[in-house]
């Protein structure tokens, strides 16, 4: 059975689904049942945005409240990973990662190198990412290529409901550390979602949309920017195949390399930072692997290179858009495919 | 002697003391206009009201000069206007006008004025301590007396980061003062329950520093304990640490249904812990200031922050330069 | 049926800004668990079955639990049940107040309290004829005498369950009734302490504890005992007075403590430790006995009033104010004299043994 259901109720399945099946499964985080020690209502958050709303009355004290201690509780996770249990902790704003980093990139991304294979660290750590929330500089960073670049980590960011269901109930189930990063701005965001428990596997790319023309690769919000651009390419004349690479870390180079060899020409888009991100990594290796493909240099269309502002004239020119992506296509397709320098 | 004393019994003047009253009206009447205009649609982002906490900020800041630094929380519009920062410029800030405080770049979760030693609001729980320590060691360093003051939430107070300042602070013997406000509540969660040990003076006994708890809907229970606390460690007698008892009169953030909280509280503390209505009978009785007199303040604050939220309303937004200014001093 | 003994332990007490101003003692939440837990396993070897607690939310309460449960699950049966007071948590004053009313009506036979002088003045004023067991984890602590709190717990054991005479178990207490008529509303506030009030020329509340002498201006004390410190010091250092003697002390006292020498005439000035590790010098007019149920009416005109070492009420010269000492206005667990007894009478032997006459 199939309906609409937001991103946010997916993810609350997905939860619900895997504490069901695995009763290794713990659920940790600041506020995620709520009003634990306080004489008001048992489950009165459900979480700062409500996604986890509604598990307690079902899980009990596999939901665990925390103090505001992401170093300790983060790290508590990681360490009941190594030994045996599920644990998915959710640290609210992926932007805390500040404050237990070293939980994450020291600990448990090494562990199984670092102890001969010998370990297992079978945690998720979920959290909102992204920009347009108005939540200025310490509340929408979208921190992705941080967490790709350590090996160790696996990286998945989904763009609507159903990925993010199958995404997560993937991660849970997978038995090296997870960062799951949420968009915010797509919490809201419904689709058609089975109410079954599926898997997506890791590493495969979901092509929305076929096009010869050029190859628009993202993930997350911009996806939606991306398939906005291809809907207005299209009218030209242009046909964009759009690549929604839901996993970051491992990525899905083969649907990359054989779109980018059938097209000629691609665009990177990445809410990150314009310096040593997806945007860069994926041009890059593209340079790499299918220079003799490419009939006009790669376009990136990122976030600049600023802090996130607060003000709202200001953020919506941050988030890169439809118009700026739609711009960056049509730039691969100018005679010559050459583009001016990009100050980054 | 005695009849002076009559005259007016508190540790402050009467042009003190209704500063006072002014700074905490201010504070008031700034987050009550807020809640309402959020409510309207007409402010972006999340907004964290320090309403019903005046007394705190008001009694602590009025021992500091702008030499003297502070490290705001998530909270911390009432830390800015009581550390003197401009209210205008706080508004607008909150709007996201160029006119702003931080030109729009920072809006309401990290006001900041470092000239009024004001070091920000902060959207990070717990990291002002680590920063205060600095500029406290700065102030050491430099042999200028300064002391620098942090604020952090109840909730905040289980941070690594400020736990580890407490131990910095007292092995470097720097002149901080940390403040906990203790509002019950981290968001939903009750401070009963989070902080294992259940007090603050025992933390701080634990780190080798005295601590103080004082109820902080009681300005001049505040006023008196941190003057003595910051003369402390102004005179290089080192750190301390200050817990204030208050009451949050509005949910965690702007939006919040509180239902956590149990029936008739916020009834019962808006009744029986606003420290504005004690502050002003406590004057009142004495004879030291008239009502008429608060009264006439509350109309100039009043028109204050209307005209703040006018000005910030016609106040132009930031241009498309803006974004990629003041990344860096130079690139 | 065996007899129900109350407690009140005060979470807040010893937090005030005597830990910066005198290094005063700040005694943890866990240390005063511990020492609840002490005094449970001792009531509980006596016989002590159900103990009433005042409920707190400031973590007394659930460390206890956790020890008691802690001990249930190793398989010891030391403590007797615990039974927390059914009421509201205000975190203030007022909830010693209702505790203790609530437990003297359920009929405990004896309150323990932790807490400093303040607390045990919140209990007095309600515990009518039941009598009190003082521990000390407050600041002043010049009513609650300093032992250890396992004795403290064996005497109450002792007391509460009838082997020792009540002649000898318990003791008649002093204390100061306070009178404050307004002048401008005629609205009259009463209050009370049990050691001590001072009279002092600064007229608000504030941080509440009382550390500048500058201001001191006079001084009632119920007993004056050299070896206390606070604002008791003072009167017992220049003429002890006992607890079980009637009447008190009272002290008048100057504002040129510092500028020793330049006094007023008969001025003479006092070395005494007026609060933790503070030894300060003030200066004493005058002094003289303060026998019971006369009231007196201080020189003092406008100020505040603090009881036992706090800052409790402010007056103005609009206001009448009169304190009056009553002999016999409570009762304590006397235990030296308890723990006597039971050494006289092998009360802890495995069969008593009468004593030889005394
Ligand atoms: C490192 C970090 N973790 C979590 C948050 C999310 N957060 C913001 S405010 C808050 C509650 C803070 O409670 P408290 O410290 O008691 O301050 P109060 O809100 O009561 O003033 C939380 C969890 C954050 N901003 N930073
Ligand atoms: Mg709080």
């Amino acid at each position: 059975m199939s309906r609409k259901i937001s991103m946010k109720q997916a993810i609350n399945e997905a939860l619900d689904l895997e504490m069901r099946r695995d009763p290794t499964v713990i659920v940790m985080g600041e506020d995620i049942v709520g009003g634990t020690g306080a004489h008001g209502e048992d489950d009165a958050w459900g979480g700062v945005l409500g996604v986890t709303k509604g598990l307690y009355a079902k899980h009990g004290n596999r939901l665990m409240d925390t103090p505001l201690s992401e170093s300790a509780y983060i790290g508590a996770a990681i360490g009941a990973a190594a030994c045996g249990l599920r644990p998915v902790a959710e640290l609210m704003f992926l932007d805390f990662m500040g404050v237990c980093f070293d939980q994450i990139f020291n600990q448990a991304a090494k562990f199984r190198y670092m102890f001969g294979g010998k370990a297992e660290t079978p945690v998720v750590i979920r959290g909102m990412i992204g920009a347009g929330f108005r939540a200025a500089a310490q509340h929408s960073q979208m921190l992705t290529p941080l967490f790709t670049h350590i090996p160790g980590l696996k990286v998945v960011c989904p763009s609507n409901a159903y990925d993010a269901k199958g995404l997560l109930i993937q991660s849970i189930r997978d038995n090296d550390p997870v960062i799951f990063c949420e968009h915010k701005n797509l919490y809201g965001l419904e689709c058609e979602v089975p109410a079954e428990s599926y898997a997506i596997p890791f590493g495969e790319a979901n092509v929305l949309r076929d096009g010869d023309d050029v190859t628009i690769v993202s993930y997350g919000l911009t996806v939606h920017r991306a398939m906005e651009a291809a809907t207005a390419l299209a009218k030209d004349g242009t046909e964009a195949e759009v690549i929604d690479l839901r996993t970051l870390s491992p990525i899905d180079w083969d649907t990359i390399i054989e779109s980018v060899e059938r097209t000629g020409r691609l665009v990177v888009v990445d809410e990150a930072h314009p310096r040593c991100n997806l945007a860069t990594d994926i041009a890059a290796f593209v340079g790499q692997n299918a220079f003799g493909a490419l009939k006009a240099g790669v376009q990136m269309v990122t976030a600049p290179h600023t802090p996130v502002p607060f003000a709202p004239t200001l953020e919506d020119l941050y988030i890169p858009s439809a118009d700026s992506i739609a711009v960056a296509a049509r730039r691969t397709l100018a005679p010559g495919g050459q583009s001016p320098r990009i100050a980054a | 002697m005695s009849a002076t004393m009559s005259a007016n019994p508190f540790p402050l003047g009467k042009d003190e003391l209704l500063q006072a009253y002014r700074t905490m009206r201010t504070i008031r009447e700034f987050e009550e206009r807020l809640h309402v205009d959020f409510a309207k649609g007409d402010i972006p982002g999340f907004v964290h009201l320090y309403a019903g906490e005046e007394a705190c900020a008001t009694g602590i800041m009025m021992h500091l000069n702008d030499n003297d630094r502070i490290a705001s929380t998530h909270r911390g519009h009432g830390h800015c206007i009581a550390k003197g920062v401009d209210v205008h410029a706080m508004m607008a800030e909150i709007y996201g006008r160029s006119t702003g405080a931080c030109r729009g770049k920072g809006g309401s979760m990290h006001i900041a004025d470092l000239s009024k030693g004001m070091m920000g609001a902060n959207g990070i729980l717990g990291a002002g301590a680590p920063l205060i320590c600095g500029a406290a060691l700065a102030a050491k360093v430099r042999g200028d007396r300064g002391v620098g003051i942090t604020f952090v939430g109840d909730g905040a107070s289980n941070q690594g980061t400020f736990l580890e300042s407490l131990n910095l602070a007292a092995v470097w013997n720097l002149p901080v003062v940390f403040v906990v406000e203790n509002n019950g509540y981290a968001e939903s969660t009750a401070m009963e329950w989070a902080v294992s040990c259940d007090s603050y003076v025992d933390r701080a006994t634990g780190f080798g520093m005295p601590g103080v708890t004082v109820d902080g809907t009681d300005f001049f229970a505040v006023y008196e304990a941190a003057g003595e606390i910051i003369r402390r460690a102004r005179d290089g007698g080192g750190p301390a640490l200050l817990e204030c008892n208050m009451v949050r009169f509005y949910g965690h953030f702007e939006g919040d249904a509180q239902t956590y909280r149990a029936k008739g509280e916020l009834e019962s503390i808006r009744a029986s812990r606003d420290c504005l209505t004690i502050l002003s009978e406590r004057v009142i009785e004495a004879g030291v200031i008239g009502r008429d007199e608060l009264q006439a303040v509350d109309r100039e604050v009043g028109a204050l922050i209307e005209d703040a939220v006018r000005a910030a309303k016609a106040a132009p937004l930031p241009v498309a330069e803006d974004l990629l200014r003041d990344v860096y001093v130079a690139y | 049926m065996a007899p129900v003994v109350g407690i009140v332990a005060n979470p807040v007490s010893a937090r005030d800004i005597r830990r910066v101003v005198a290094n005063a003692t700040s005694l943890q939440i866990a240390d005063r668990a511990n020492i609840l837990l002490r005094v449970l396993a001792a009531l509980r070897a006596c016989g002590v079955q159900d103990v009433l607690m005042m409920p707190e939310n400031g973590g007394i309460r659930a460390h206890v639990e956790r020890g008691v449960m802690r001990a249930k699950s190793r398989g010891e049966d030391i403590y007797p049940s615990l039974h927390p007071v059914a009421m509201p948590v205000t975190g203030t004053v007022a909830d010693t107040h209702r505790a203790t009313v609530e437990m003297r009506r359920a009929g405990v036979a004896a309150l323990v309290v932790l807490g400093g002088d303040g607390t045990h003045r919140a209990v007095a004023a309600d515990c009518g004829t039941v009598p009190i067991a003082g521990i000390s984890t407050g600041t002043n602590n010049a009513f609650p005498e300093h032992r250890e709190p396992t004795i403290t717990g064996l005497a109450t054991g002792l007391a509460v369950t009838g082997r020792v005479p009540p002649h000898i178990a318990f003791a008649a207490n002093k204390r100061i009734d306070v009178s404050l008529i307004n002048g401008a509303n005629g609205g009259a506030v009463t209050d009370l302490a049990l050691v001590d009030v001072a009279l002092v020329t600064e007229r608000y509340i504030g941080a509440r504890a009382l550390w500048r002498t500058e201001n001191f201006r006079e001084l009632y004390v119920t007993f004056a005992d050299p070896e206390v410190i606070g604002m008791s010091a003072i009167a017992g250092l220049l003429e002890p007075v006992g607890r079980d003697e009637s009447g008190g002390l009272m002290v008048r006292l100057s504002a040129d403590g510092d500028g020793a020498g330049e006094g007023r005439r008969g001025t003479t000035t006092l070395h005494a430790p007026i609060a933790p590790g503070m030894m300060a010098r003030v200066g004493v007019t005058d002094w003289r006995r303060m026998p019971a149920d006369v009231a007196f009416v201080p020189e003092v005109a406008a100020g505040s009033i603090a009881l036992d070492g706090e800052r409790e009420l402010s007056f103005t010269e609009r206001d009448r104010l009169s304190l009056t000492l009553r002999d016999g206005a409570f009762r304590t667990v006397n235990v030296a004299a308890v723990m006597r007894h039971a050494g006289q009478n092998r009360l802890l032997t495995a069969t008593p043994v009468p004593a030889t006459a005394f």
